[in-house]
């Protein structure tokens, strides 16, 4: 799919108008009629994001970009509507309980930054790029400490804030440098290509991407820039930190491809390649590794749920990452170098995550609500009383982990064989163990919290969790497509069925 | 005329300086002025690369457009910040990036 690198279109960005649109409608009812009950604000803000997902999803299942903005649109959907039940959280923690005074733009913000993730899949240039990446940034720096009398939310929010906009400083130094060296914004391979051809500007193109992907890593959470992620999950509302995990990340994702796309066109053409696409490799390879262990060796001393999910997201980035590397076995076409493959795996990892990440946080919620806290063992013995509520987390924690018969056993296995195509022998010899490793870090520490709720007696004072109707029916949603993308594969008669078997 | 490596030589620095500044002060706010100049680093580089790259003294105005966005969300971003640090001196009474302790491992 060949993209129209020179004009974008009104009716393109129609989705983030309506989006916007409705934040701004909502904004309006805020301020204008204080008494309109806000969870009435948060169910329409939600309803909303659902629907313009469901909207731009395309049937072929995320073959362009736009099928990773529909599951961040979603995924804020999701986010918000866990913001009705945990209304009386965010009263308390805003402005007092009692009082809903100051509470309704918790609701609309997630809106926007809905908006910028859907222009940011749309950007053909660097510019647009930015622009829409900052409207998704600065809702979410709000967002994250929109606790006030909460400390761990503040400090999760001035923390954000100071890394981010260090994440920032790093990604426009990069994108003066790629106009310097190129002399245009486009991120057509076209225009990169024409750079490369002018002898001595290599050097400088390489500069200008080792601070792009600075800023792209920031907002996946890969290696050197993951600092923010244990923390901001933790600190920040619940809520917030569903948007923070599948839709930011799924923002990350699309940057990551869009800058990756014209400069692997450029390597893949032999003369320019033999020199350069081996050291490229080399660069991402260690920053698989290093997210890799990271993120899920970082896990396993957690007791905090909340800080254990954020290192988890970091680990899970750095399988997503690993799926880069397939890119190498595919066909170089007249065109350029095809990336349907790759944004159809990212997008299927993210969703097999998010369909996971979204009910764990939920959970975490309900518990914090009902029993106050957010550690492990506030989810002891979970299974005597609330049997149902905990066979739900059971399944999504095995996703996360990668059991079979769950959507999270295809997206890692998906990992594993652009990992084992894609990767060249001495590669394959150090990095294989690592995942493998991960892997299996994985399966203790996801675990931890299933042992707790089925082998820890729960307390004498203990009262079953009160499960609100929306959190349940979202649960059971996810639980259900959870296990019907994991057992998709063995109605397909055919191996094919197993690697595409979406 | 100035040639085109004194721009980004300066840039460089200021650029250096802002990022040492971010690492090494403890005071959020001068941490976020530190955060400023690298933008403002970035900002000189655009300019400069718009000129650079122009033909007949006609400048090519895209860096210069996104030298103007960028100058906007910093704008924003000092809002936010602001705010924020209010937030944060109201409730931790200091803002000394130490006092930022209740999240860690």
């Amino acid at each position: 799919m060949i993209q129209d690198f020179a004009f974008y279109t009104w009716a393109q960005f129609a989705p983030a108008f309506v989006l916007v649109g409705i934040a701004a409608a909502l904004l309006m009812v805020d301020t204008f009629a204080p008494r309109f009950p806000k969870q009435g604000l948060a169910v329409i803000s939600a309803l909303s994001a659902i629907v313009t997902g469901l909207f731009i999803l395309p049937c072929d299942g995320g073959i362009s970009l736009t099928g990773l903005a529909a599951l961040a649109c979603i995924a804020t959907g999701a986010a918000v509507l866990l913001g009705v039940d945990y209304h009386k959280v965010t009263c308390e923690s805003v402005c007092g309980a009692g009082s809903q005074e100051g509470t309704g733009e918790f609701y609309a913000l997630p809106l926007m930054a809905a908006a910028g993730i859907f222009c940011l899949t749309q950007a053909r240039d660097i510019i647009t790029l930015f622009v829409s990446l900052e409207v998704l940034t600065l809702s979410s720096y709000v967002l994250a400490g929109y606790f006030r009398r909460n400390r761990g939310s503040v400090e999760a929010g001035v923390k954000y804030l100071v890394l981010g906009a260090l994440s920032t400083g790093l990604l426009v130094f990069g994108a003066a440098w790629y106009f310097g060296m190129t002399g245009s914004f486009s991120l057509s391979p076209a225009t990169l290509a024409d750079g490369f051809l002018i002898p001595g500007r290599i050097t400088g193109i390489l500069l200008a991407y080792v601070f792009l992907f600075a800023g792209a890593f920031f907002k996946v959470g890969a290696a050197p820039m993951h600092g923010w992620i244990p923390d901001v999950y933790q600190g920040a509302p619940t809520p917030v930190s569903i948007f923070l995990g599948v839709a930011s990340k799924a923002a990350g994702f699309c940057v990551l491809i869009l800058l990756f796309r014209p400069l692997y066109s450029v390597l893949s053409v032999p003369e320019v390649g033999s020199l350069y696409t081996g050291r490229v490799f080399c660069f991402l390879t260690i920053i698989m590794a290093a997210t890799l262990l990271i993120g899920n060796l970082g896990a396993i001393p957690q007791s905090n749920v909340k800080r254990l999910l954020g290192y988890s997201s970091i680990g899970q980035a750095g399988f997503i990452l690993l799926l880069f590397l397939g890119i190498q076995t595919f066909e170089v076409a007249e065109s350029g170098v095809e990336f349907v493959p790759l944004q159809h795996n990212v997008f299927y990892y993210l969703m097999a995550y998010g369909l996971a990440t979204v009910p764990a946080f939920y959970a975490v919620a309900l518990v914090r609500m009902s029993r106050g806290s957010e550690e492990l063992s506030a989810f002891r013995g979970l299974a005597k009383t609330n049997p149902r509520l905990a066979f739900l987390i059971t399944v999504c924690f095995a996703s996360l982990a990668g059991v079979p018969l769950t959507a999270g056993f295809i997206a890692k296995f998906r990992s594993f064989v652009a990992l084992l195509q894609g990767g060249s022998c001495s590669t394959l010899c150090w990095l294989l163990p690592i995942a493998v490793i991960c892997a299996a870090a994985g399966f203790y520490y996801y675990f931890k919290i299933i042992r707790e709720m089925y082998w820890e007696k729960p307390l004498e004072s203990d009262k079953p969790v009160t499960v609100p109707g929306i959190s349940m029916a979202v649960l059971i949603l996810c639980v259900l497509a959870l296990l019907w993308f994991g057992s998709k594969p063995l109605f397909c008669a055919s191996p094919a069925g197993l690697w595409f078997g979406f | 005329m100035t040639p085109l490596a004194h721009y980004l030589i300066l840039s460089g620095l200021l650029f250096s300086i802002g990022l040492a500044g971010v690492l090494v002060r403890r005071n959020i706010l001068v941490v976020f002025m530190c955060l400023e100049m690298m933008l403002s680093a970035a900002n000189i580089s655009l300019v400069a690369f718009s000129r650079a790259q122009g033909t007949e003294g006609v400048p090519v105005y895209d860096a210069q457009v996104l030298a103007l966005f960028i100058i906007a969300v910093a704008a924003a971003e000092v809002a936010i910040g602001l705010a924020l640090i209010v937030a944060m001196f109201r409730s931790c009474r200091s803002v000394d990036s130490a006092s930022l302790n209740t999240l860690k491992d």
